[in-house]
């Protein structure tokens, strides 16, 4: 049997960014992910870091997280592309106009630096898109990462920092005896770890059985659709007020379409299935904002399952009744913060005084 | 998008096992719809010329055929949708499909895939400049458009094609330049024996061989083209003898290259059925019973799509795979279906013995895969080239899709159908593995590229579905 300082449960953008903060800080971790790392939400989101879809609660924490993600060569790995881009959140109509200057507000008094301007402004710093528009919310703070290279890089650092990745190894069980945990897997193998932290994705209810703890969490099932590539089309990375779409052209030409319109899906076989009607939708949607893109062919769909609380908000923190182990997930945007969320549950760890009573899990027991 | 239509069977592919198995269920009174994307039935082996083309005067055989497959198809009252691409099959069945003006869904209890199979093109240096095309490609621009390429042409490859085009070439009045053919001519004495088995096709292809012989036209056994660039007046297709190392320039206008094909697997992979690996049967395919049931209930596969093996087949696999659905349907009895069924695999059993045969003329050398440049671009639609590739698996990419995620191949318009196999076979040669370790790729919707303006047509905002606001 093999033993462990840290085990961490789930590969994802969460466990990794904690892994890699811990072993930093010289911890002897291991990451154990039952397909291989960064294959799950965290390498199929849409990538992008704005202010104007996350939830206002959440907007100091992902501040951190994109100015994180702007320099990925010093934390992370060369083996990512980010791109910093201007933000626009549009209104096609008055009711949308209200919606957004009040959501804006709110998103302002949280620290998003974001101002409403006119069609005018909006189409000098755009001038693709819709010229319908009523008015439009602008944030300097927007950007995208190719997320498809995540696995890529995360393994990269994990490895030049001695974490132990254990990939295809499905956790079936967890023993917890004298402060110490025994996580048995599907094969029969073991591994011995003084510490856990629980990170799997949509998996965490079934995760947190293990402990005998039983919380809801919801798993949506969200489409994205990605065009051929084209000559340059947009500058700007696109959301609309209520938040259901998000729109940009990566550097290759490709126009990545998402918003979070939901397919078919559920976690127990990882099944997903894409619902016709919505991608129409959420292409309609897309066109609507960036009108030259209906002479495009979408190359592509795919769906990830993202994790939600009842609350909509994170659960990160220490786990009652158990020494040493932690949670971390359900993250809205959670890819743009993921890696802040993940540098502060390892402060913790570490014994920082970190305020995480925000995400306390026990608000659900 | 319009959501009327509800069927006992959609066969989706109009060639000859297509047609066959939609014939068999209309017989015994199933409401069946036949979809394909071309403007005709016949499939790739009995194209129809367009429907424009009123003059061909010339009628090819293979026209001939296709003729009686369509009426076929009016005198038995199917439902037929040509010119409608298929994007989307989600089980239960729902088939989504769009055509020149707009998109359509129909359903259906069982689905019957005749999606036939693609080219296989193993990639050189210079695959991707303008002249280059596929050798099936060639065979269709000349069997349903009656043209040739350009007067002068390069064939290369493997298999019967390279005979069957190079004839068609000379008949319609062009000059080939060269074959270049990976097989030895030893591997074509050796198939004799076996393709004897199928009087028919053999005789044909003694004609090819005998009019290419009649103008001397220069054959490279062993040999493959490892490089092609553009020169004034055509290109310049660098011939490479893959025993003896030698090499050889020359100059034409076209290169017209296949090493085979590849059975399809789009839609069984988007159902996610099993798949196994048998590059015997062409490489990945949809894992099937004797009677071509595939892993998942209703859907039965015809033709080429779990396994090569030839037109001749093609049809008594239609009739399997349809007489499966009509038992399992309870259409007819198990009496009926025994007595069926046993005479068309023994006729099967026949036609395996010819197409292990062309398998073989057909097989990728290890030494071809060997001879791919690292630049060479493999996935064509993200130009990712091989050692791209070999990066990717140096990283520590595991499987094929983890390649995919790493460097996008794959990722493009063709959704990998171009380069799945080249890429399977360079890296289990890389690292010395099974092709089965690499896995498949996963099926994505659309398999084929929509066009969003067609899918979308003219559109109010106010029309756009509402969706509930995301939480603040
Ligand atoms: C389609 C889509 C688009 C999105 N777009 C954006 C966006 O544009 N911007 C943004 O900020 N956020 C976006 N998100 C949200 C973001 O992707 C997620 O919040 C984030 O990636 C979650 O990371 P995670 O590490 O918690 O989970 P995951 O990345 O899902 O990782 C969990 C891991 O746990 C593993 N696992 C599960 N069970 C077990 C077990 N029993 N044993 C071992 N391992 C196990 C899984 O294999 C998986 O690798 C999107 C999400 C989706 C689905």
């Amino acid at each position: 049997m093999t033993e462990t300082d840290v085990a961490i449960i789930g590969g994802g953008i969460n466990g990794g960014s904690t892994g890699l903060e811990l072993a930093k800080n010289g911890l002897n971790v291991t990451i154990i992910d039952k397909n291989f790392i960064c294959r799950g939400a965290s390498g199929v989101n849409a990538g992008t870091l704005t202010m104007h879809m996350t939830r206002a609660q959440l907007i100091p924490y992902a501040k951190k997280g994109w100015e994180l993600w702007m320099n990925t060569s010093e934390w992370l790995s060369k083996e990512i592309d980010v791109e910093k881009k201007n933000g626009l959140c549009l209104a096609f109509t008055e009711d949308e106009e209200k919606l957004l200057i009040e959501r804006s507000k709110i998103r302002k008094e949280y620290g998003a630096d974001i101002s409403i301007i006119s069609i005018k402004e909006a189409q000098r710093i755009d001038p693709n898109i819709n010229s319908s528009i009523k008015c439009a919310a602008f944030c300097e703070m927007d950007g995208y990462v190719s997320a498809n290279q995540t696995g890529n890089a995360y393994s990269k650092a994990l490895k030049e920092n001695k974490v132990k990745i254990l990939e295809n190894y499905d956790v079936s069980k967890i023993d917890y005896h004298k402060n110490k945990y025994v996580i048995i897997f599907k094969n029969g193998e073991k591994l011995t770890a003084s510490s856990i932290i629980l990170a799997t994705g949509v998996n965490l209810e079934k995760t947190l059985k293990l402990l005998e703890i039983n919380i809801k969490i919801k798993c949506l099932p969200q489409q994205l659709i990605v065009s051929e590539r084209m000559p340059k089309i947009m500058d700007t990375v696109i959301t609309v007020a209520n938040g259901k779409l998000s729109l940009k052209q990566f550097k290759n030409g490709t126009v990545l379409i998402g918003g979070g319109w939901p397919g078919i899906g559920n976690v127990e076989d990882n099944y997903t299935e894409t619902k016709p009607e919505n991608l129409i939708g959420n292409m309609m949607l897309a066109c609507h904002a960036i009108p030259r893109l209906k002479s495009s062919r979408v190359a592509r769909v795919w769906l990830g399952l993202e994790a939600e609380t009842d609350d909509a908000m994170p659960i990160i923190g220490e786990i009652p009744n158990y020494e040493n182990a932690y949670i971390i997930g359900s993250i809205h945007s959670g890819y743009t913060s993921g890696p802040y969320m993940g540098k502060l549950l390892a402060e913790k760890i570490l014994g920082k005084d970190i305020d995480l009573s925000l995400f306390d899990i026990k608000r659900f027991l | 998008m319009i959501n009327n239509r509800k069927y006992d069977v959609i066969v989706i592919g109009a060639g000859p096992s297509g047609v066959s198995s939609a014939i068999n269920c209309a017989k015994k009174g199933l409401k069946v719809l036949i979809v394909d994307l071309n403007s005709n039935s016949g499939g790739q082996i009995y194209r129809a010329p367009p429907k424009t083309y009123k003059s061909i005067s010339k009628k090819l055989e293979e026209n001939v055929i296709q003729n009686k497959l369509s009426d076929e198809i009016k005198k038995f009252k199917i439902e037929t949708a040509y010119n409608h691409t298929v994007w989307q099959v989600s089980p239960g069945f729902k088939v989504n499909a769009f055509n020149e003006t707009s998109t359509i869904q129909w359903q259906s209890k069982s689905l019957i895939i005749a999606t036939g199979t693609y080219e296989k093109i193993i990639p050189f240096e210079g695959w991707t400049i303008p002249g280059v095309i596929g050798l099936a490609a060639c065979t269709v621009i000349l069997k349903a458009h009656h043209f040739i390429p350009s007067k002068k042409i390069v064939l290369a490859g493997n298999g019967p094609l390279l005979m069957l085009v190079a004839y068609y070439v000379i008949q319609f009045g062009g000059k080939v330049d060269a074959i270049i053919d990976t097989s030895s001519k030893i591997d074509w004495i050796k198939s004799t024996l076996s393709l004897i088995t199928n009087p028919k096709n053999f005789r044909d292809g003694i004609k090819w061989i005998f009019k290419i012989f009649l103008k001397r036209i220069p054959f490279y056994s062993n040999s493959t083209v490892e490089k092609a660039f553009e020169v004034d007046g055509g290109i310049n297709v660098k011939i490479r003898n893959l025993k003896n190392g030698k090499a050889k320039n020359i100059i034409s206008e076209t290169i017209a290259i296949g090493h085979g094909l590849i059975p399809s697997t789009d839609i069984t992979r988007l159902l996610r059925a099993e798949h196994i690996y048998d590059e015997q049967k062409g490489g990945w395919i949809a894992k099937v019973d004797r009677f071509l049931r595939s892993s998942i209930s209703g859907v039965y596969i015809a033709g080429d799509g779990a396994g090569i093996s030839g037109a001749l087949a093609a049809t008594d696999k239609g009739l399997l795979a349809s007489s499966a659905l009509l038992y399992d349907e309870k259409f007819i009895s198990q009496t009926e279906f025994d007595h069926n069924t046993y005479k068309i695999l023994k006729k099967l059993d026949k036609y395996e013995v010819f197409a292990k045969a062309i398998f073989k003329l057909n097989s990728t050398p290890k030494k071809l895969i060997e001879s791919i440049n690292n630049g060479t671009v493999i996935c064509r639609c993200e130009d990712i080239t091989k050692s791209e590739i070999l990066r990717a698996v140096d990283q520590g990419a595991k499987d094929i899709n983890q390649i995919k995620s790493w460097t996008r191949l794959g990722m493009g318009p063709c959704q990998g159908r171009t380069c799945h196999y080249a890429t399977s076979k360079i890296v289990a040669e890389y690292l010395n593995c099974e092709i089965d370790n690499l896995g498949y790729l996963t099926g994505r919707s659309p398999i084929r590229p929509v066009p969003l303006d067609r899918v979308l047509g003219d559109f109010d905002y106010e029309k756009i579905t509402k969706v509930e606001a995301a939480p603040l």
